[in-house]
């Protein structure tokens, strides 16, 4: 074979040794640490861009549950207010209620008093008349005069008798 | 000489050099490493320079091969593998530039050269051997005995070690030699053939050297890939000694 000729042996390693040198020297100076970088410089954009879509996540997240704790307080607050409302209302109408019924009873309890007194005094009317009629029918009956107490007394024991009577 | 297809793989001393005694003279051998060596720094240094954040055609092929060789130290040997990074990265480039330059016709493929091969193999062996004394001094002659082997077999076992220590840079520098001269070679005998046979026969063969040029193309990446991962893994075992131990934490 014609690669074991050994008379090319030297010159081949020599040259392949100085060749290998200068290519390393020439990528490790020129070529590996800027396409090493850019990989890294990529990577951690990438990297960057991920965080910064995460925290942006986060952030709508967290802002998304304050808007909602938010509508939910108000939520609250709307139904306090109208239960509040409703309370107020309630007892107004319970206050309006009362005071109505209060003022009805009073305007009864006046009119009641009111007949009585009237009905008291008829009664008395009634009395002072059918006392003054009987005398003068007893008068006419009797055609003597009695003195006006004896008068008074025969009408009132007449009256009354005849009230027990009738009572009865 | 035409039908001899080892014809390709002779050198010629073109201009003859002696350097105190060493023959150092140019042959196509060296012209063609010239060649390719100047193609990947080109290559190299251009991607390196275009420094975009959304790469063009040529940034995005030599990232991809950085980043392919970054990968390939960081799974062998770890983050403290970088320090490898230059050295592993050069390989790499070399031998692809020097295996893809090959399949031009009528150039020469340096790496089917078994000198240009073993001086890597031993060169890379020899690296190993050094930073494996330097990170772990005599312990290192613990490669000689794996893990878990039981005392009574350690006579035994450590002579099998050396000869699978010393089995390494040789078929580190065979494998791409070989593979490197094998292609070629059949590459030649099928051309020898198409040409030979006439247009009758001879366009079988032919298509076939069609075929075998597209794979012989695929091989070129792949020694280079198994070249530099092996020098990898060579280099890896240096790091960490018994390394399963290590990956068992």
């Amino acid at each position: 074979m014609p690669q074991f000729e050994s008379h090319f042996f030297s010159s081949l390693i020599f040259w392949e040794v100085v060749s290998f040198a200068i290519l390393f020297f020439v990528l490790y100076k020129y070529a590996f640490p800027g396409i090493l970088g850019m990989l890294e410089e990529r990577e951690k954009k990438i990297k960057d861009s991920l965080d910064q879509a995460e925290q942006h996540r986060s952030e709508a997240e967290r802002r998304l549950k304050d808007y909602e704790a938010k509508l939910s307080a108000a939520g609250k607050e709307a139904e306090a207010i109208l239960a509040a409302a409703k309370e107020r209302a309630q007892r107004l109408l319970d206050e309006n209620e009362q005071r109505m019924t209060t003022e009805a009873e009073r305007i009864k309890g006046d009119a009641t008093r009111a007949i009585e007194q009237e009905r008291r005094r008829a009664i008395q009317d009634i009395r002072t008349q059918t006392t003054d009629l009987a005398l003068m029918v007893a008068e006419k009956v009797v055609q003597r005069s009695l003195t006006d107490t004896d008068h008074r007394k025969f009408a009132d024991d007449a009256l009354d008798a005849l009230s027990k009577s009738y009572q009865r | 000489m035409e039908d001899n297809p080892l014809h390709p793989f002779e050198l010629h001393d073109w201009i003859p050099i002696a350097l105190g005694g060493l023959d150092i003279s140019i042959n196509k051998a060296v012209i063609f490493m010239w060649i390719a060596v100047s193609l990947a720094a080109v290559v190299m240094i251009m991607a390196g320079s275009s420094r975009k954040l959304v790469p063009g055609k040529l940034q995005n092929l030599a990232e991809i091969m950085v980043d392919f060789i970054r990968t390939m130290i960081m799974e062998t040997m770890g983050k403290e593998g970088m320090r490898f990074f230059p050295f592993i990265g050069t390989l790499f480039v070399f031998i692809l530039f020097c295996n893809l330059l090959g399949m031009i016709p009528g150039s020469y493929t340096v790496t089917s050269q078994i000198a240009v091969t073993a001086v890597f193999a031993f060169v890379v062996y020899g690296i190993s051997l050094v930073v494996g004394f330097m990170l772990h001094g005599v312990k290192f002659l613990g490669v000689l005995i794996p893990p878990g082997t039981p005392g009574w077999l350690v006579p035994l076992m450590i002579p099998i070690e050396i000869m699978s220590q010393l089995a390494r840079p040789i078929s580190l520098a065979v494998r791409l030699f070989a593979n490197m001269t094998a292609g070629h070679v059949l590459l030649g005998v099928l051309f020898g053939m198409a040409i030979s046979g006439g247009l009758l026969i001879g366009w079988l063969p032919f298509v076939f050297t069609v075929g075998i040029n597209v794979l012989e193309v695929g091989i070129a990446f792949i020694q280079a890939y198994i070249f530099t991962m092996l020098s990898c893994v060579y280099l890896g075992d240096a790091f960490h000694l018994h390394g399963h131990d290590d990956h068992a934490h």
